[in-house]
Formats: C-alpha cells, sequence, structure tokens
C-alpha cells in the first residue's frame, strides 16, 4: 500500500459497489449502490473497473485528506465540493495532491453521492463485494479517522492554466428534481388487484422516514388487493411494489430480503430505481406505467451512453499516460465465481 | 422420460429485470423439485448476463442484467432446462442431516407458551411434535440463508405475531403458519420463536455461507442449559454417513 485517504468527517458514509450478485442465491439481498448510474460513472471517469469500491455519501457533510496524490472525481446527489477552500466540480476527474483536505457539504437535492479514487480501495469482499449488508454484519461504515488505502495512486494531473478544469467529458447529469416520476410495468400478481391497481398511476405518493436500502415506504391513495389469500414466500425482485398490511406502500430497493410473501402489484425499472434511490423523505413520487421491452430499450440506450462515455475517458488518459485499470473490467458489472478469487 | 410438461409451469416476467417460472402441475412436491433444478441447471450454465435463481415453494426467480442478456433470450433458457430434467428425480441423490440442538421455552424461547395455548397443546406436545419430523430443507429465505422447513404437525397453523420483533438474535427457533424455520443471523421477526439452538449456522468465511441445501434434512433435538452452554458456538455440521 502507498497511501490513501483519512477520513476527517463522515456521519453516513459506506465503502460500496455495483452489488453482491451471488448473494440472492444464498439468501443474502444484492445490496450496493442505490444509484447505479451515478456510481458507475464515478468509477468510469477515474478508469476504474465499474463494480470497484468506491464511497456512498447519504444526506450529510463527508470529508477527507488525500495521504498520496490522488485522482478523484465526485457524482451523485449535488454537493459542494471544496479542495483546500477551492471549488471543484462534480462529474468530472479531479486531481487532488497529498496532503489536501477535500470537504463535500450541503446536499442541496438528492440522497446520494459517491466518491470513487483511481486505483479504488483495499477492502474486504463477501461473494465478491464489498456492498455493505447489515443482516451479516460485513462492510466498511465510514467514521472520522478511518483509513482507506488505495491500491494505485498516480502523479497529480495539473493544468498549469488557473488550475481549471482539465476535462469536457460530456457526462450526462441525471435530474436531481423535487418530484419523481417513477417507471414500472405490470408486476406478475397485478392481477390480484383487479382495476384497484389503476390507483397506482393516478395517485401521488409522499415518501416516509421509515425508507431505507432494504426499501422505500410512501403514504397516499393505497391500491386494495381484490383476494385475501394467503401466500407462500417467494423470491421478489428488487423494485417490487407491494401493498403489506398497514397504511403505506412499500417499493424494494436493492437492500431487499430476497423472499416474500404479499403479491408484487408492479416492478420499477432498473433505471427508475436509480431515480428512489436518489429520492429523500417527504418527497413526492407518482408512476408512470411502461412495457418490458421499452424499459429493455432504455437500459441498452443506457448502456451505449456509458460506454461511449468510457472510451472518451479512455483516450483521455492514454493522452495524459495515465495508468489505466480496463484490464480488470469485467463488463458484466457483477464478478462471476470462477473470477471473483482473481479480482 | 425427461422434460417437464410446458403445461406444468407458468413463465412470466417480473419487471425488466427477473422472470418468475411457477408450478401448475398439481404435484407441490414435483413442482418444488423442478423449480430448483432449473436454478441449479441456469448456475451451471454460468451464462453471461444470468445473475442467479431464487427458488422456493413452487416458484423461481430468475435474475438477470438487462445490459446483457434479453428477456426473450432468458426465457429461451428456462426453456432449455425444463427440456433437460426429469420431473420425477430426486433433487438431491444423497440429502445430509442436520442435528439442531434446541434449548426450548425461558429466554431463548419466548413464545412456547403461547404457540402450546394458541395451538390448544401444552407445552411438551409443542416440543415433542417440533422434534417428530425428519424436515426438509425447501429453500434458502431471509434472513442470511434461513432453512425452510414444512411445519410441526400442530392441530391448527400458528398466527404471525401481531407486532414484529424490531431484532431477534441468530439462533433462534421459530414456527409461523405451517412453516418452521432457524434464524443464522440476527434480523426483524414475525414469527413465534420457541427456542434457540447454540449453534452457528452463517460462516462468512466460506461458501457457501450455510452448511446446509434445499433437499437436505434437519431434526431438531431438546437440551439443557448445561449443554447449550457447552455447545454455544460451534458450527452446525452434516451428520456422519455410517459407510
Amino acid at each position: 500500500m502507498s497511501g490513501g485517504i483519512r477520513v476527517d468527517t463522515a456521519s453516513m458514509a459506506v465503502v460500496t459497489d455495483l452489488g453482491r450478485t451471488r448473494g440472492p442465491a444464498q439468501g443474502l439481498p444484492v445490496n450496493g449502490a442505490l444509484d447505479q448510474y451515478s456510481a458507475r460513472i464515478a468509477n468510469i471517469l477515474v478508469a476504474n473497473p465499474e463494480q470497484a469500491p468506491l464511497i456512498e455519501v447519504i444526506a450529510f457533510d463527508f470529508a477527507f485528506t488525500a495521504q498520496a496524490d490522488l485522482l478523484v472525481s465526485v457524482t451523485g446527489a449535488p454537493m459542494t465540493v471544496d479542495v483546500d477552500g477551492v471549488a471543484r466540480s462534480m462529474w468530472e476527474p479531479v486531481s487532488i495532491g497529498a496532503g489536501q483536505r477535500v470537504a463535500l457539504s450541503a446536499m442541496t437535492e438528492g440522497l446520494r453521492t459517491y466518491i470513487a479514487v483511481h486505483g479504488s480501495f483495499d477492502v474486504p469482499l463477501l461473494l465478491g463485494s464489498c456492498a455493505p449488508d447489515t443482516v451479516a454484519g460485513f462492510g466498511v461504515v465510514l467514521t472520522a479517522g478511518w483509513r482507506l488505502d488505495v491500491r494505485t495512486p498516480v502523479a497529480p494531473i495539473v493544468n498549469p492554466y488557473f488550475d481549471m478544469s482539465l476535462f469536457n467529458l460530456d457526462v450526462l447529469i441525471p435530474y436531481f428534481g423535487d418530484d419523481a416520476v417513477i417507471d414500472v410495468t405490470d408486476g406478475p400478481d397485478a392481477g390480484q388487484f383487479r382495476g384497484a391497481g389503476a390507483r397506482l398511476f393516478e395517485a401521488t405518493y409522499t415518501v416516509t422516514a421509515k425508507s431505507n436500502h432494504i426499501g422505500l415506504r410512501m403514504a397516499g391513495d393505497l391500491p386494495v388487493r381484490s383476494s385475501s389469500e394467503e401466500m407462500i414466500s417467494r423470491g421478489v425482485p428488487i423494485g417490487a411494489v407491494e401493498v403489506p398490511p398497514g397504511d403505506e406502500l412499500l417499493v424494494l430497493h436493492r437492500g431487499r430480503g430476497v423472499t416474500a410473501g404479499y403479491p408484487v402489484l408492479a416492478v420499477v425499472t432498473p433505471l427508475a430505481l436509480d431515480d428512489l434511490g436518489q429520492v429523500r423523505p417527504g418527497q413526492q413520487v407518482r408512476f408512470r406505467r411502461t412495457t418490458v421491452e421499452r424499459a429493455e430499450e432504455n437500459v441498452r440506450a443506457w448502456r451505449a451512453r456509458l460506454d461511449r462515455l468510457r472510451q472518451r475517458v479512455d483516450t483521455v488518459y492514454a493522452c495524459l499516460g495515465v495508468d489505466r485499470h480496463l484490464e480488470l473490467w469485467d463488463p458484466t458489472g457483477s464478478p462471476r465465481p470462477s473470477r471473483a478469487s482473481a479480482a | 422420460m425427461t422434460g417437464v410438461d410446458r403445461s406444468d409451469v407458468l413463465i412470466a416476467a417480473c419487471g425488466p429485470a427477473a422472470v418468475r417460472v411457477g408450478g401448475v402441475s398439481g404435484d407441490r412436491e414435483q413442482d418444488w423439485r423442478v423449480m430448483h433444478q432449473i436454478a441449479r441447471r441456469l448456475a451451471a450454465r454460468g451464462e453471461l448476463g444470468l445473475t442467479g435463481s431464487i427458488p422456493t415453494y413452487e416458484a423461481v426467480l430468475v435474475e438477470f442484467d438487462p445490459m446483457l442478456i434479453t428477456i426473450g433470450a432468458v426465457m429461451e433458457r428456462i426453456q432449455d432446462a425444463l427440456d433437460a430434467i426429469d420431473p420425477d428425480a430426486p433433487l438431491t441423490a444423497e440429502p445430509r442431516t442436520f442435528v439442531v440442538p434446541v434449548l426450548y421455552g425461558g429466554d431463548g424461547g419466548p413464545d412456547l407458551d403461547d404457540v402450546a395455548s394458541l395451538t390448544g397443546l401444552d407445552r411438551e406436545e409443542v416440543i415433542r411434535l417440533h422434534q417428530e419430523p425428519e424436515y426438509i430443507v425447501r429453500c434458502l429465505g431471509s434472513p442470511g440463508g434461513s432453512p425452510m422447513l414444512d411445519g410441526p404437525a400442530f392441530p391448527v397453523p400458528v398466527p404471525r405475531l401481531s407486532s414484529p420483533r424490531a431484532s431477534v438474535p441468530a439462533g433462534v427457533v421459530s414456527v409461523a403458519g405451517r412453516q418452521a424455520t432457524i434464524a443464522p443471523a440476527s434480523a426483524p421477526g414475525g414469527w413465534c420463536v420457541i427456542g434457540r439452538t447454540p449453534l452457528t449456522l452463517l460462516d462468512l468465511s466460506r461458501e457457501p455461507l450455510v452448511p446446509y441445501a434445499p433437499g437436505d434434512r434437519i431434526r431438531f433435538t431438546r437440551i439443557d442449559e448445561a449443554e447449550y452452554t457447552r455447545l454455544e458456538g460451534r458450527a452446525l455440521v452434516a451428520e456422519e454417513v455410517a459407510a
């Protein structure tokens, strides 16, 4: 190890990645970054594999000191990024010198901000992933004083002209607004709600404070099941919209238990799950009906956009002579068992 | 004769990143075997984009990455698996047996008396019935790979707690409806807790994380406090099979 970062301020921050895809078959939730788009972009911007460990900062201020020269990117919910008193931009690579202090503050919208460091962090893995799992008691939760080793620090890339931004990589920045419109497809059990299922698309729901990485709870005009038959436990997907007993809608996110005994009314699309990962308690949510085919097209367009960004970053770093980590890049974004030990 | 009759299953999208296969043959045992065989065959195939499957009692949720594989291709892979499965073959040729020692009642089993009164039995009868069967591990559930077991032969189903506990410790042995389980990890719980095992089920340093798999067998055996203390923290391992 040749240096890394020392955490100075942290309230809610963890080291995570794209998730434990081998978990669900063994009874563990997939977990991982709740805004996968922002997490992938953060790693792409510093030439890391997309599933490399990175920091997820939730809601509150976060600060660290670089203990080596580092190449860093900050994406996700908008925050003020301050490097030794100088404001820097999110959504682009930023060179940090050893000893410099990076402070993220004033998250104005959204809920989760991502910090990736070129070379990534050296942290323990469980089934090929560093994503925290509260049930298994696994993962790195950052507190003041915590030191994270970086695998490969890089020499600083400094723009001699007024230390201005070096890169214009044309990243598409998501909208972090007040009202979220969430695309869902019909769930396999929509029939159990008959006409009442349509209420999901007519009502406006308010995200309540009981929401977390396991699921978002929403208050509003609830669709009511027309059958009351007891259901046996089944595997439920991330994004499942359920109506458990009580007065709230439950939308499962990446920390969801893998089985449940409630009917699945609708399923949130992968792209809309990223939006839900940025929704705050108190915010309003509306649901919009889409099809599986349409959702597939959107996912592929999204993947193509990420691939183009990776190519641009690759070109830039090749010109600058930065050691790239593309050899580690697994296009699945999800390490498979045979490769896990090599990662 | 191999191959699962297409009319014995329902295959449906479960959102843009999962497919649910349900068994509708009318034979619950066959449905269960077929669902777990689908999961095993897809895992063995190890195809890019097929991230994993969650088989339960009469359904399997096949998860995939829509960036890498289309839902149409996933359904074809499921059909390939169905064509190759013998629906009558046992899920596990040589199931292992795990004996789980349980300290019933007391602080470790706070709902034992309630289960007795809800089922119209006395405590001893509840404990006897719970120890009676050789349970089949039907599937792995939450939290952390709990073995889901078809419950003891109580005269009536056991209702869930009206107010779930915020946290129950690892090792609790519980019942609900007509099911029974053991919790490998601490988690919130709405099932009736009748006892606790001193053994450790979850081991993060090995894979799989729990020692049993669907198709294996579990038996419960009663222990006293002295035995509980003696066994505390040991790992649950399969019984030795006589050669």
